[in-house]
C-alpha cells in the first residue's frame, strides 16, 4: 500500500512538473479574477490579512474552476471525437487560450468592467476553439460544440464563486450604508 | 405648468426621434471624416515607416488605449477608496454634521454642474444662469451652489491629494500653452475625470461609496447654509448633464442623512437610471428637443431602455414620479445650450414650474 502510494505521489509529481506552464497561467488567471473584485473587500473594511486570505483561497478556486472546465474538453475529446489526450500537453495547450483572461484585473474599472469582461470570455472560448480546431484537426463546428460544454461549466463556476464572494461584499456594503 | 396636448406630445416624440436620426447621422459623418483623416495620416507615416513598424506602432497605441482607459478608472476608485479608509481626512460622522447653531429655510435648492467644472466657481455663463434663477427663487428657498461634485474632498481638482500636481499642470496647459490643440487635449483630460466619476457614480459596485461620500459632502455644505434636521425642510437637487447622474446617485443617501424629503431636477441630464429612486419624493427631467448628449446617455445606458422593464430607472417611471418637460430647439451646451441667453429663460421657467409642484 505505502509503495503504491509512494509511486502515485512521484506519478502526480511527474505530471505537476510536465505541466507547470498549464497550471502557472491557471493560477494567474485566477489571481487576476481574484483581483479584479479586492475594492469589495477593501469596502467592506477587512484586514489586509483577510484580504490576503480571500483572494488567495478565491484565485485557488478560480483555477479549479478552469481546471474542472479544461478536464470536461479532455472527456469530450476522447469520447466523442476518439482523440488520444495527453493530459498534460492538453492542458498546456489550453492555458494559453486563457491569456486574455490574466488582464481580468482590469474589470474592476468602473462601468466600462461589463465591456471588457465580455471581451475576455469571448476571446478565452475563440482561442479554445480555434486551439481544438488546430491542435485535433477538428472541422471548427465540431470544435465548437466540444468547447462549449467546459466552457459553460467555467462561466457557471465562476458566477457562483463571485455571487458568493464580491456580490455578497457589495450587497453588504450597500446594507450598511442604507441602514 | 399645463399638460401639453396629444399633437403636441406627438410632434415633440417625432421631433426626438429625428434628432436621434440627426445624431446617429452626425455620428456617421464624423467617423468617415475621421478614417478619411485616418488614412492620410496612414500615408503619411508609411513614407515614413515600413508595414511592419506601422503595425507595430498601431498595436502598442492600441494597447496603451486599452491599459489606460482601465487604469485611470482604477486610479479613480483608489481615491474613493483612502477616503472610506479614513487615510485622507476620514469620513464625517452624520449625527455630528447638522449639530451647530442654524437658521433653517424651507428649501433648499442644491446645483450639480456638469462634466466641465474645474473648479468650485461655475463658469460665467453658469454662474449668470444661477444668478438669475437665484433672483426667481422665494424668499424661503436657498440657492447652493459651488459645490464640486466630481472630487472627494471639499476641495477643487487642483487641490485635489495625490494628484494635485498633475491637475495644476493640465490646467496651465489649457490656460497658457500656445498650442491650440494641447489646451483642447489637457481640457478634455479634465473633463475624461469628470466621466470617470460620473462612471462610478452609475456603477453597481462602486457607486454606493462614492454616492455616499458626495452625499456627506453635501451635508458639509448645508450645515453651512443652516439645514437643520428637524426644521421640516425640503431639498432639492438640480442637475445639470452629468450632475443629472450624480444627483440621482446621491438622493436616496442625501435622504436617509438629512431626513427630509428629496426632490431631483436634471436639465440635459446624462443618467445611468441604475440608482435606488424609490425614496425620492418626485423626478423632473427638463430636456432639450436638439440635445445629442441627453439622447446618447439613454442609448448608452442598458437600465434606461425600455427592454428592461424592471430596471431601477422603468420601474420609476412607472410609480408615476418622473415628469418630462421639453423646450423646443435647445442643445446641450453653446450658443443653442440652456445657460445660452436664448433658452436660459426657458429652463429658469421649467425649473420654477417643477418647485412650485407639490
Amino acid at each position: 500500500m505505502g509503495q503504491w502510494l509512494l509511486q502515485q505521489l512521484e506519478r502526480l509529481g511527474a505530471w505537476l512538473v510536465h505541466t507547470d506552464i498549464g497550471l502557472s497561467l491557471l493560477l494567474l488567471v485566477g489571481l487576476s479574477m481574484s483581483l479584479s473584485h479586492v475594492f469589495a473587500l477593501l469596502a467592506n473594511r477587512l484586514t489586509a490579512r483577510q484580504i490576503l486570505v480571500h483572494l488567495l483561497l478565491d484565485a485557488l478556486m478560480l483555477s479549479l474552476a478552469f481546471l474542472l472546465s479544461s478536464g470536461t474538453d479532455m472527456v469530450l475529446l476522447t469520447l466523442f471525437a476518439s482523440r488520444q489526450v495527453s493530459p498534460s500537453d492538453v492542458l498546456n495547450g489550453l492555458a494559453p487560450c486563457l491569456l486574455p483572461a490574466v488582464f481580468y484585473v482590469f474589470v474592476a474599472a468602473p462601468y466600462v468592467s461589463d465591456l471588457i469582461a465580455l471581451v475576455i470570455w469571448l476571446m478565452v472560448h475563440l482561442n479554445v476553439v480555434s486551439f481544438l480546431h488546430a491542435r485535433f484537426d477538428l472541422p471548427p463546428a465540431e470544435a465548437l460544440l466540444l468547447a462549449t460544454p467546459g466552457y459553460v461549466l467555467a462561466l457557471l463556476l465562476v458566477w457562483v464563486l463571485f455571487r458568493q464572494s464580491w456580490r455578497n461584499s457589495y450587497s453588504k456594503l450597500a446594507s450598511q450604508l442604507s441602514g | 405648468m399645463a399638460a401639453p396636448s396629444a399633437a403636441a406630445v406627438r410632434v415633440l416624440q417625432l421631433s426626438q426621434r429625428l434628432n436621434l436620426r440627426l445624431f446617429m447621422l452626425v455620428m456617421a459623418v464624423g467617423l468617415g471624416l475621421s478614417l478619411v483623416g485616418f488614412g492620410q495620416l496612414l500615408l503619411v507615416l508609411t513614407a515614413v515607416l515600413s508595414a511592419a513598424d506601422l503595425g507595430l506602432l498601431l498595436r502598442l497605441f492600441g494597447v496603451l488605449l486599452l491599459v489606460l482607459i482601465p487604469t485611470a478608472g482604477i486610479y479613480s476608485l483608489v481615491t474613493q477608496f483612502a477616503f472610506w479608509e479614513g487615510w485622507l481626512a476620514g469620513l464625517p460622522q452624520p449625527e455630528q454634521i447638522f449639530a451647530g447653531l442654524s437658521s433653517p429655510q424651507r428649501c433648499y435648492v442644491i446645483y450639480l454642474d456638469g462634466i466641465h467644472q474645474l473648479e468650485r466657481d461655475h463658469p460665467p455663463r453658469v454662474s449668470t444662469f444661477l444668478a438669475l434663477l437665484e433672483a426667481r427663487l422665494q424668499a424661503d428657498t436657498r440657492l447652493v451652489r459651488g459645490l464640486e461634485a466630481y472630487t472627494v474632498l471639499p476641495v477643487a481638482l487642483a487641490e485635489d491629494a495625490g494628484s494635485a500636481w498633475f491637475w495644476r499642470r493640465l490646467f496651465a496647459l489649457q490656460e497658457h500653452h500656445p498650442n491650440g490643440l494641447v489646451q483642447l487635449l489637457a481640457a478634455v483630460l479634465v473633463q475624461a475625470n469628470n466621466v470617470i466619476k460620473v462612471g462610478i457614480s452609475s456603477d453597481r459596485r462602486y457607486g454606493p461609496i462614492l454616492n455616499y461620500e458626495l452625499a456627506l459632502k453635501i451635508c458639509l455644505r448645508l450645515a453651512e447654509v443652516g439645514f437643520r434636521r428637524d426644521a421640516g425642510s425640503e431639498l432639492v437637487l438640480l442637475g445639470y448633464s452629468g450632475g443629472g447622474e450624480m444627483a440621482m446617485g446621491v438622493a436616496d443617501y442625501l435622504r436617509r442623512l438629512t431626513g427630509a424629503p428629496v426632490r431631483i431636477i436634471s436639465f440635459c441630464g446624462v443618467f445611468s437610471g441604475n440608482q435606488v429612486l424609490d425614496g425620492v419624493a418626485a423626478i423632473t427631467t427638463i430636456v432639450g428637443s436638439r440635445d445629442p448628449v441627453a439622447a446618447f446617455g439613454r442609448v448608452a445606458y442598458p437600465g434606461r431602455s425600455p427592454l428592461l422593464p424592471l430596471s431601477n430607472w422603468n420601474r420609476t417611471i412607472r410609480s408615476g414620479q418622473v415628469r418630462r418637460a421639453t423646450i423646443p430647439g435647445m442643445n446641450h451646451n453653446g450658443q443653442r445650450g440652456p445657460f445660452s441667453e436664448r433658452f436660459r429663460g426657458q429652463v429658469i421657467q421649467q425649473v420654477l414650474a417643477a418647485l412650485s409642484q407639490p
